[in-house]
């Protein structure tokens, strides 16, 4: 099967990709001094809470000093912190995979919890939700618009896409978001400022749902916009430059009719490097995320990585970084499954 | 393919959106070259972050060009500033120095507050005696205050400085002395009897105001000329400079932040810190991109092997996360800024630099030219380069504004260089501070506007660059 291998090679060099990323980042942070920090945090943790089960037993406050400290020691053997940092590669690499880095200084979950792999998996799925809607519909309206334009290049629609892509290319997402809070939310009153649901949110699932999408609105559109001028300007030219070919041309003198040319012979030749610049702009969607999380306050990844950066909250960074990386590769990795489905000829 | 030069700049030069671009060019370097010229380079350490050095202007207020839209004209923030004296000689050696500070009042409200600034005096024998008077424009004089600077301490010795090191501020809003002088200029003027205390709930509307019976609702319009009398005695005694502040409710071009600072001025230092890490960065990364991708295309073999390797994993890498995660570990210089960019940066080219020069590897001319027996950097440079070299420059340009605005977004969270200002850092301010939702949009729009517009200039000289490198887009 020739489908499957491609695949399973295009995985293996992903996971490679995760791979050389986290021993990056293990490398720095083990040099600079920070792994010490985060492990010795979570040895702080861990020995208050042991002092706090055996203060029942021991009354002797000399006693119990001296079993706490030697706890403590036996804690810093265990996490290999007596020895220099290389020697703990395996184990760091092991812990960020886990997520198992402790608990956060001064951020907390919903429900009360500190700790960094809870935090990360309660935002996770709102930034997945944010992004994969944005990514979609910026998608979707490029390949509609891109097409479209292709047949009237120089026109004055194309010019004025001409400039509406460069604008959205120069335009940072965060202050787009902050220029639709100033407008839609202080001026006309008709968006919220942020945040998810309101508060306190409805009670009925539909009300819920609708303000959901009310508080979506925003950052979605911001994500969108975004993204969406390179999407059409690249769908236009690669479709532009096909739509030359000899075959079209002769598709064109067969007679068949302009929306069969358009879309069977134009469109399936233009997927592939259509796609390749939806993979392109994976990585700067999921930029765009922390930004835009963070100027409307959408409870995501992106809005904690802020938090985090402002609390300087080692433990929690480093988590992100690894947990941004791996919904990256994995999204590539969905992709590449298209890709690979709509262009035979990359099959190995 | 293009023949000339000339022929690539014809065509360059045909379209709009390239004249448009290289237009804004222009005035953008011109505003960065007056920025470095005009200020100096710790000015951003030394001023811009020293919230102290802004205590004289408003905070939070808007543009003074507001006043084109508002009924009632706000007051502009003034600070007057010290001309040449008067001098007056008496034969017994008193010397009198009088300056004079103009004012033109049309505002339809009171000054938020009125204080006096007096740095570096310095005298010899007696302490200086100095008085404030305000002569408005209905002809009346109000005699503000008048004080004697402190006399020599113990042991000191001559020439006694004093307001050397902390300015001598004197704010109406708060002294005592003024209060009682202007309640008895109001009891001869016009026979109203305020208590000082009354007077020093609001003692602006009591000094700008003429009443209508014995209600001061609106400022009295017109000129009005502040005299700050100085009394010496003797020839080497010395003032420094006298400021007078009338706090108004608007400042300036682009009005001021939080702490009061000149978002003006603001954003013309953001020009040359924009454009420098954008081009420094876009030009390196051109450089190591396209090299690597020369040499691994031509020569091919093992350093072709580890070029694409590499290149192919950092481009793979997700930049903002990384870029943040490391920022923050070796702190958030520029020169740190500019390193990780760059780092992270050459790939894209070098990708695509190999693949053009894989292809005209294959040409006859080269072939021809190897085998005339021509050196590699001779059919690199001399055969190869001048093909690909259109196709860089754009690159080149395009770059500009990824960095530009990876620049932007590092600073708006909170990771940019704190010695230099740029409009990341404002708008970041601006955003923590709560400006959006305060509505407080000069301090939002300005620096953002200033971003897209710097970052809009590149991508429209590389959307110009494009028919010179794809002919197929050329429309005639």
């Amino acid at each position: 099967m020739g489908l499957a291998r491609t695949l399973a090679i295009r995985a293996v060099n992903l996971l490679l990709v995760l791979l050389l990323v986290l021993l990056l980042v293990v490398v720095i942070i083990g040099a600079t001094g920070t792994s010490d920090r985060i492990l010795m945090s979570i040895v702080r943790q861990e020995v208050s809470t042991y002092r706090q089960a055996i203060s029942r037993t021991i009354t002797n406050p000399e006693a119990l000093e001296k079993a706490v400290e030697t706890y403590r020691q036996e804690l810093i053997k265990a996490y290999g912190l007596d020895k220099p940092w290389y020697t703990r590669i395996g184990d760091m690499l092991k812990r960020i995979i886990l997520l198992d880095l402790g608990v956060s200084k001064s951020l907390q979950t919903f429900s009360g919890s500190n700790k960094v792999v809870d935090l990360i998996m309660e935002r996770l799925p709102n930034t997945i939700l944010l992004v994969t809607t944005a990514t979609v519909l910026s998608f979707i309206i490029g390949l509609l618009v891109g097409v479209k334009l292709a047949t009237a290049i120089g026109s004055k629609l194309d010019r004025a896409l001409t400039y509406f892509s460069a604008i959205s290319y120069a335009l940072p997402t965060w202050w787009t978001g902050i220029i639709f809070i100033l407008v839609f939310y202080f001026y006309l009153r008709i968006f919220p400022p942020g945040g998810m649901y309101s508060i306190p949110p409805p009670e009925d699932t539909l009300a819920r749902l609708l303000d959901l999408f009310w508080h979506a609105t925003l950052p979605i559109i911001v994500l969108v916009l975004a993204t969406v001028g390179s999407n059409i300007y690249v769908t236009r030219t690669v479709v532009m430059n096909i739509a030359q070919e000899d075959f079209v041309l002769a598709a064109k003198a067969k007679g068949l009719p302009e929306r069969i040319v358009r879309w069977r012979y134009i469109a399936r030749v233009a997927a592939p490097p259509i796609l390749t610049q939806l993979i392109l702009g994976l990585a700067g969607s999921i930029g765009g995320a922390i930004l835009t999380e963070t100027v409307f306050g959408w409870p995501g990844m992106g809005l904690l990585f802020y938090q985090a950066i402002v609390s300087s909250d080692e433990a929690l960074i480093l988590g992100l970084v690894y947990v941004f990386t791996l919904v990256y590769v994995i999204a590539r990795f969905v992709l590449e499954i298209f890709y690979v489905m709509l262009d035979p000829r990359v099959r190995i | 393919m293009i023949s000339s030069k000339r022929e690539m700049l014809r065509i360059f030069f045909s379209s709009s959106v390239s004249k448009l671009g290289v237009a804004l060019l222009i005035i953008l370097l011109a505003f960065s070259i007056y920025a470095l010229v005009a200020f100096p380079p710790d000015y951003g350490k030394l001023v811009w972050n020293n919230p102290k050095a802004w205590e004289n202007y408003p905070k939070s207020a808007p543009p003074s060009w507001v006043n084109f839209f508002t009924q009632s004209k706000l007051f502009e923030h003034k600070i007057l500033e010290t001309h040449e004296p008067v001098v007056f000689k008496s034969p017994d050696g008193t010397i009198k120095k009088l300056y004079y500070f103009d004012l033109d009042y049309d505002a339809g409200e009171f000054p938020k507050f009125f204080s006096m600034l007096m740095k570096d005096v310095r005298y010899w024998k007696s302490p200086p005696i100095i008085t404030l008077k305000l002569m408005r424009p209905d002809g009346k004089t109000v005699e503000l205050t008048s004080f004697i600077v402190s006399s020599p301490r113990e042991g000191e010795k001559p020439p006694y400085s004093r307001y050397e090191k902390e300015p001598f501020i004197l704010k109406i809003d708060s002294d005592v002395n003024v209060w009682r002088s202007v309640s008895s200029f109001l009891k001869e003027s016009y026979g109203l009897s305020f208590s000082p205390s009354e007077i020093g709930k609001d003692p602006e509307r009591f000094i700008f105001g003429s009443p209508i019976g014995s209600n001061f609702s609106s400022p009295l319009k017109g000129k009005y000329r502040f005299e700050v009398s100085v009394t010496t005695y003797d020839e080497r005694d010395s003032v420094g400079d006298i400021l007078l502040i009338l706090g108004g409710s608007v400042y300036g071009l682009l009005g001021t932040d939080v702490i009061g600072r000149d978002i003006a001025i603001g954003v013309l230092l953001g020009f040359p810190t924009s454009l420098f890490i954008g081009i420094i960065t876009s030009v390196i990364v051109t450089l190591i991109g396209c090299l690597l991708g020369i040499i691994g295309g031509y020569f091919g073999g093992k350093i072709d092997e580890v070029t694409q390797r590499v290149s192919d994993i950092v481009y793979n890498l997700p930049l903002l996360p990384l870029t943040i995660f490391l920022i923050f570990l070796m702190g958030s210089s520029i020169w740190n800024i500019v390193l990780l960019l760059i780092v992270f940066g050459w790939p894209g080219l070098t990708i695509v630099t190999r693949s053009i020069v894989l292809q005209l590897r294959e040409a006859q001319y080269i072939e021809a030219a190897k085998s005339f027996g021509s050196s590699p950097w001779r059919i690199i440079f001399k055969h190869m380069l001048p093909q690909v070299m259109p196709f860089i420059v754009a690159q080149m340009i395009f770059y500009v504004p990824t960095f530009i605005l990876l620049e932007a977004a590092l600073s708006f969270l909170g990771l940019g260089d704190p010695s230099l200002p740029t409009w990341g850092q404002m708008l970041e301010l601006g955003f923590r501070n709560g400006a959006i939702y305060l509505g407080l949009w000069w301090w939002i729009i300005p620096p953002g506007v200033m971003i897209v517009l710097t970052a809009f200039t590149f991508v429209l000289i590389a959307l110009g660059m494009e028919p010179v490198v794809n002919p197929r887009l050329r429309t005639g």
